[in-house]
């Protein structure tokens, strides 16, 4: 009885995190649409909500790769999974208030590393899993869509160059309805499957789910639905980062970006990497603001993001183990992860409040 | 150590994919745009057969970014 109720409160956590993922990340997918004008912001986020729903259901390979390659399923119990949730969603937060774009992703992966950890100690972590299909495809996936951008813009420019402006603009916008719609079906198959793997994980300790299961149907259908309806909900202050802070883009730039987002993206999901989704994007911005001007490129704005970046595993994992250890001063039983929950709540409470009084979100377009 | 640890070759041919579908379909969509402006160019320069074939590039190359999106989905929901 009582690991059934911690497994409730374990689902509905991970919806929790799967809609802040969607709503910390609407800016990845629209902000580059928004702020060349290619989309009006309602349109470009009810699109990218629809679009994340639909891709959430193409593939569930990163979701066996967080569900079985990361921490020893052995060690892992429903409580583990619950407090590496709280340190993913905590950190996600945080990063929401400071509008800074980190990786949901690495929150979620970190938060669950740390509180195996705190659980097991070293040895429940696969070290293999985690470096081979985290690590070191975090640090591959945004250099690429770097790359990728930066070289996409360069042949834009020698190919298109001598045209009349307003023609290439009007194209690209056309371009970017496009390679955003595809953003968007991109970021939905890779991220809602995070939240599908943990919630697979979480059912297979409670001996629900046999082991090395495939997430079922209804897993698919909640985490797509979750993390539509945040996105849906938006993040205005990471859209206003992303979109207008790293680099003033144009048209061209825009649907470069994209482009080489959803590129890498959907080849890394396709092999089942759980690559950070707003690294590759924010990656792609920059390239497609280096490979025309290396000075056009906010370095400094850019170099908060890369900080937050790499804090963001170990931030989450400590937020993770801390939750844990919380959690277990109350037992093993469902009180722990309900005391959590509310003291959770009284937290988000806490800061929004905190970010109303300081004032309102800040539309894209007055940036 | 390490090569065993990453797997390499997926992590190659996601490289590779990505540079191929990024660049390549951003340098075929630019076709598209080149050839639909001198399309209209030639259009009101009164050359109908040079407008004709730079219309027909900016269609095929339009086409095809359809297909590699297409493909791009399909090659997804396969996995």
């Amino acid at each position: 009885m009582s690991s059934d109720v911690i497994l409730v409160i374990v689902v509905g956590t991970a919806l929790a995190f799967d809609f802040t993922n969607g709503f910390h990340d609407t800016a990845n997918v629209v902000a580059t649409s928004i702020s060349t004008g290619a989309a009006r912001p309602q349109v470009a986020i009810g699109v990218a909500s629809l679009l994340n729903f639909v891709g959430a259901f193409i593939s569930i390979s990163v979701a066996a790769t967080v569900a079985q390659d990361v921490v020893n399923a052995d060690v892992v119990t429903p409580t583990v999974v619950f407090a590496g949730l709280i340190g993913a969603i905590a950190w996600n937060l945080i990063t929401w208030y400071f509008g800074l774009p980190s990786s949901s992703s690495h929150a979620l992966i970190g938060g669950v590393v740390g509180s195996a950890v705190a659980a097991a100690g070293f040895d429940a972590v696969l070290a293999d899993g985690l470096v081979g299909k985290v690590l070191i495809p975090a640090v591959v996936a945004p250099v690429l869509a770097f790359l990728v951008a930066g070289a996409s813009i360069g042949i834009v420019y020698r190919v298109v160059g001598r045209q009349r402006p307003g023609m290439v603009t009007r194209g690209f916008k056309y371009g970017q309805i496009v390679s955003g719609g595809l953003l968007s079906l991109a970021h939905g198959t890779n991220d809602a499957q995070k939240t599908m793997g943990v919630i697979t994980l979480a059912l297979v300790a409670n001996g629900s789910l046999a082991a090395e299961s495939d997430p079922p149907t209804w897993v698919i259908a909640a985490a797509a639905a979750a993390i539509a309806l945040g996105t849906y909900s938006g993040g205005w202050r990471i859209i206003k980062t992303t979109g207008t802070r790293i680099i003033k883009m144009d048209a061209a730039q825009g649907f470069s970006s994209q482009g080489a987002g959803a590129a890498v993206i959907l080849a890394s999901t396709h092999f089942g990497f759980p690559l950070s989704t707003t690294h590759v994007i924010n990656g792609g911005v920059m390239g497609a603001g280096a490979g025309k001007r290396v000075s056009a490129v906010r370095w400094g704005v850019a170099g908060n993001i890369v900080t937050a970046w790499l804090l963001t595993l170990p931030a989450a994992a400590a937020i993770g183990a801390l939750a844990y250890g919380l959690t277990r001063i109350f037992g093993t039983g469902a009180l722990g992860p309900v005391v959590v929950t509310l003291m959770s709540l009284s937290l988000i409470v806490a800061v929004f409040a905190r970010r109303a009084q300081r004032g309102a979100p800040v539309p894209a377009s007055s940036g | 150590m390490i090569a065993t640890i990453v797997e390499g070759r997926a992590l190659l041919e996601t490289v590779i994919a990505s540079l191929i579908a990024g660049v390549g379909v951003t340098f075929v969509f630019s076709i598209a745009i080149w050839g639909f402006g001198r399309f209209a160019d030639l259009s009101r320069s009164e050359r109908p057969i040079a407008a004709g074939v730079a219309g027909t590039v900016a269609a095929l190359a339009l086409v095809a970014v359809g297909a590699a999106v297409v493909i791009g989905i399909v090659v997804m929901t396969r996995k």
